[in-house]
């Protein structure tokens, strides 16, 4: 009598009251586990921030952003000639690195897409988006140095330059990518030459995706220290001649936290914060930039 | 009795253009002679040859891959931004050979507009999305900007619903009014063939007949190709059919015998729905 | 149906189709009349010009079809659209039939005329007033649309069906009176029966305009009555 009056519905009840309850256990375990992984991945980078405002803002004053950097022992002094070359080096970076990706990214992308020359830039750049950062000093060290025989900003940018070529070339290409096919197909059904369809039509369209990667280039740049090391070198002084070795704060702050100088020591950690927070600027203005599109 | 009958229509207004100062059509404005085309090693068009007729709207019809959409695309020589693409045979243009080595592409393709599938303004202003050909052209002055702007959008019957945010974006627009931009767009440079390729395959109903409508209006002044896989548009719009077929020109005649009375059974087959 | 259609050229080709045939109902009417004029007033000319002007309605007829099978295979109407194309296509059908009625009676009309005169042939005025109203009734309910006019048609016709019965049984009384007077009798009773079949043409207007109107098949609804 019960299995000619059973209905389907009764089955699955009866099927989702023992194993609903199995199931739920292991879904609200596994949910734990994810969020608690999330909450364990935060705390890396929440203790840095903590670690770098709690042990930097004492010494955060104007002093410190426009003072040039205290000889040991001394207290006071501050890091202005370091933001100054970063910026500066960044800069020269940019100047030095831009022009090539994007102009890159619009050849492999928009004249010759398939040709065995455009294959082997995307190769290749892909390789050097993993190239430890010191093999682009020891590259600037030969190129420049060498053959300026001495260390100074120029030879800093450039090693800076070839770091952040790749990603800028790449993002270019990706942002190229992004535009549809449509758009450039209605350009050339309209008459319009390749020039043409690229800079009225193309570029500005993917213009905000490329701002992002040299937004990106600029937060890496400004944060290396090891292709500085032995390329701008470092210096005490206000900068006056690209041509002449030139603080940074990254280089400062490897400087300052291996000295035996307490006062440096924490100068160090107020540079950190400062580039930190520059870093940060870089990072989000990257994608307010690419929101607007 | 007479009285309930309706007035008959006069003449419909007539737009800018006059006819009466046109010269007389010719039956092969766009004449295509002993054409084949290759996509590298496969061959999508076999010896085609067909004269269409000036300010007339012909229609291409077949199943899907029949090379309808790629012989069009040879009209304006679209197909050579595809890598490895050759052909053999000639295509002329008011007599005269669209590959003639002293014609330049860009030149063709201004003299010559096309409206495709999926409306694809680009991401600037109404105005701007208009002007585009003209800038490309080389013309700068506003007043020639402002006027081509105001006649192609009045020939696209979209000036009423634009007028008033001409430096809007297009992307603001409904999918039948940038449709309808985009025809406006492509008769800017007052080119002498529109060229469409499935031009309401995208659009409701209500934006479908109205686009048809306007291709009607549009035939007074230019010459028109339309391809559709919808064989009831092409009995609505155009006066001559063209029947493809595994890239084949299978049968070409006026559009009231292709479908009332077929000479080729695979044109009745496929019209019927037999096959396809 | 105050919207016009947005592809214009459906609407042009509507509009000529409806044009063509309400001239040619026109036409029909014109030869209703004429033939009355030839027949009661005994004038042979008024029956010749029937007989020739029937040329134009069988080419208009031609033109109807045509222009409507043209209208199905361009826009493929829908709905009131479609019953409208086909109504108007039957219409022209009818009209056409009720011009032949016309010209029959003009035939016989010519011969009456020959023979003497006889009265009874006024018997016949109700008839054909009555089958011609139905004829403008019906045009004009095609017209203007009117659904109630056109279902009117179907009591008529049986009212008209009902005179020509009486009509035809006081004649075949009388031709065994006046044996002499028969071939003008036989005449008369042909008529009255093309006029029955004038209404019946009417009627079927009436239907079809009715199925234009609101989809209703209201055809052979007399057998139901058991008529």
């Amino acid at each position: 009598m019960t299995t000619s009056t059973a209905t389907p519905s009764d089955f699955l009840s009866k099927a989702s009251a023992g194993g609903s309850l199995r199931r739920s256990l292991g879904n609200k375990v596994l949910n734990c586990i994810c969020v608690g992984l999330a909450f364990l991945t935060l705390i890396p980078l929440f203790s840095i921030v903590f670690l770098v405002l709690k042990n930097g803002l004492p010494l955060l004053t104007w002093d410190a952003l426009t003072q040039l950097p205290p000889a040991p022992g001394n207290k006071g002094g501050g890091f202005g000639n370091a933001i100054v070359g970063t910026a500066l080096m960044v800069g020269l970076a940019l100047i030095l690195a831009t022009p090539f990706g994007i102009l890159s990214a619009i050849y492999i992308n928009e004249y010759a897409p398939a040709a065995r020359l455009s294959n082997a830039v995307r190769f290749v750049a892909k390789l050097l988006t993993g190239i430890p950062s010191i093999i682009s000093g020891v590259f600037a060290y030969a190129v420049v140095v060498l053959a300026t025989g001495g260390f100074s900003a120029w030879a800093g940018g450039f090693a800076l330059a070839i770091l952040v070529l790749p990603t800028i070339l790449l993002t270019a290409e990706q942002a190229l990518l992004g535009v549809p096919k449509a758009f450039r197909e209605a350009s050339y059904g309209l008459g319009a030459t390749n020039f043409q369809t690229i800079w009225r039509i193309v570029l500005p369209d993917a213009l905000p995706a490329m701002m992002t990667g040299v937004m990106l280039a600029v937060a890496r740049a400004a944060g290396e220290t090891a292709p500085l090391l032995f390329t701008a070198l470092f210096s005490q002084y206000w900068i006056q001649s690209l041509k002449e070795p030139t603080a940074s704060l990254s280089v400062l702050i490897y400087n300052f936290s291996t000295t035996f100088d307490d006062h440096q020591k924490q100068m160090a950690w107020t540079a950190s914060l400062v580039l930190v927070i520059l870093v940060t600027l870089a990072n989000v203005s990257a994608q307010v930039v690419f929101r607007k599109k | 009795m007479l009285e309930t009958m309706d007035q008959s229509p006069t003449q419909s207004a007539s737009s800018s253009t006059t006819m009466s100062d046109q010269p007389e059509p010719r039956a092969d404005f766009l004449k295509v002679v002993d054409f084949n085309f290759h996509y590298g090693k496969k061959q999508a068009l076999y010896q085609v040859n067909m004269e269409i007729p000036e300010r007339q709207v012909t229609a291409f019809i077949g199943p899907s891959g029949c090379g309808k959409s790629t012989l069009l695309r040879n009209f304006n020589r679209m197909n050579e931004l595809i890598d490895g693409i050759h052909h053999e045979g000639d295509i002329l243009l008011n007599g005269r050979s669209i590959y003639d080595k002293k014609i330049e592409v860009i030149a063709l393709r201004r003299s010559i507009g096309m409206v495709f599938q999926k409306s694809n303004p680009f991401p600037k202003s109404i105005y701007e999305n208009i002007v585009y050909s003209l800038r490309i052209a080389g013309v700068k002055s506003k007043s020639i900007l402002d006027e081509a702007v105001e006649r192609s959008l009045r020939g696209a019957a979209l000036w009423e619903e634009a007028k008033d945010r001409l430096h809007d974006s297009a992307l603001g627009l409904s999918g039948g009014q940038m449709q309808r931009l985009c025809i406006a767009r492509a008769i800017a440079n007052q080119p002498d063939v529109l060229l469409m390729d499935e031009p309401c395959s995208a659009l409701d109903p209500i934006a479908t007949a109205k686009v048809e409508d306007l291709i009607h209006e549009l035939k007074r002044q230019f010459t028109i190709v339309i391809v559709t896989h919808n064989m009831q548009q092409a009995t609505r719009c155009s006066d001559k059919t063209a029947f493809f077929y595994l890239g084949k020109l299978i049968e070409f005649d006026e559009t009231q015998k292709i479908f009332s009375n077929p000479g080729e059974k695979q044109t009745e087959d496929y019209i019927t729905g037999r096959f396809g | 149906m105050n919207q016009t259609h947005i592809l214009t050229t459906f609407e042009d080709a509507l509009r000529a189709l409806r044009n063509d045939v309400l001239m040619m109902a026109s036409l029909t009417e014109r030869n209703l009349e004429n033939t009355r004029k030839g027949l009661f007033e005994r004038d042979e000319d008024w029956c010749n010009t029937v007989i020739a002007d029937d040329e134009e309605i069988d080419t208009l007829e031609v033109q109807v079809d045509r222009d409507g099978i043209n209208i199905m295979m361009r826009f493929h109407p829908l709905a009131s659209d479609m019953r409208n194309v086909i109504a108007t296509m039957k219409l022209s059908v009818n009209l056409e039939r009720i011009a032949d009625q016309a010209v029959n009676i003009a035939r016989r009309a010519r011969k009456l005329i020959v023979r003497p005169e006889v009265t009874e042939i006024q018997g016949l005025e109700p008839l054909f007033t009555f089958s011609d109203l139905m004829v403008k009734d019906a045009v004009r309910a095609f017209a203007n649309r009117d659904i109630e006019l056109a279902r009117g048609l179907q009591d008529r016709d049986r009212e008209l069906d009902e005179m020509n019965r009486r009509f035809a049984e006081k004649i075949t009384d009388l031709m065994g009176k006046k044996v002499e007077l028969i071939p003008s009798y036989m005449d008369l009773i042909f008529m009255a029966r093309f006029l029955e079949r004038i209404g019946d043409q009417a009627k079927n207007i009436g239907e079809d305009t009715v199925y234009a109107i609101s989809a209703e098949d209201t055809r052979h609804m007399n057998r139901i009555d058991g008529k």
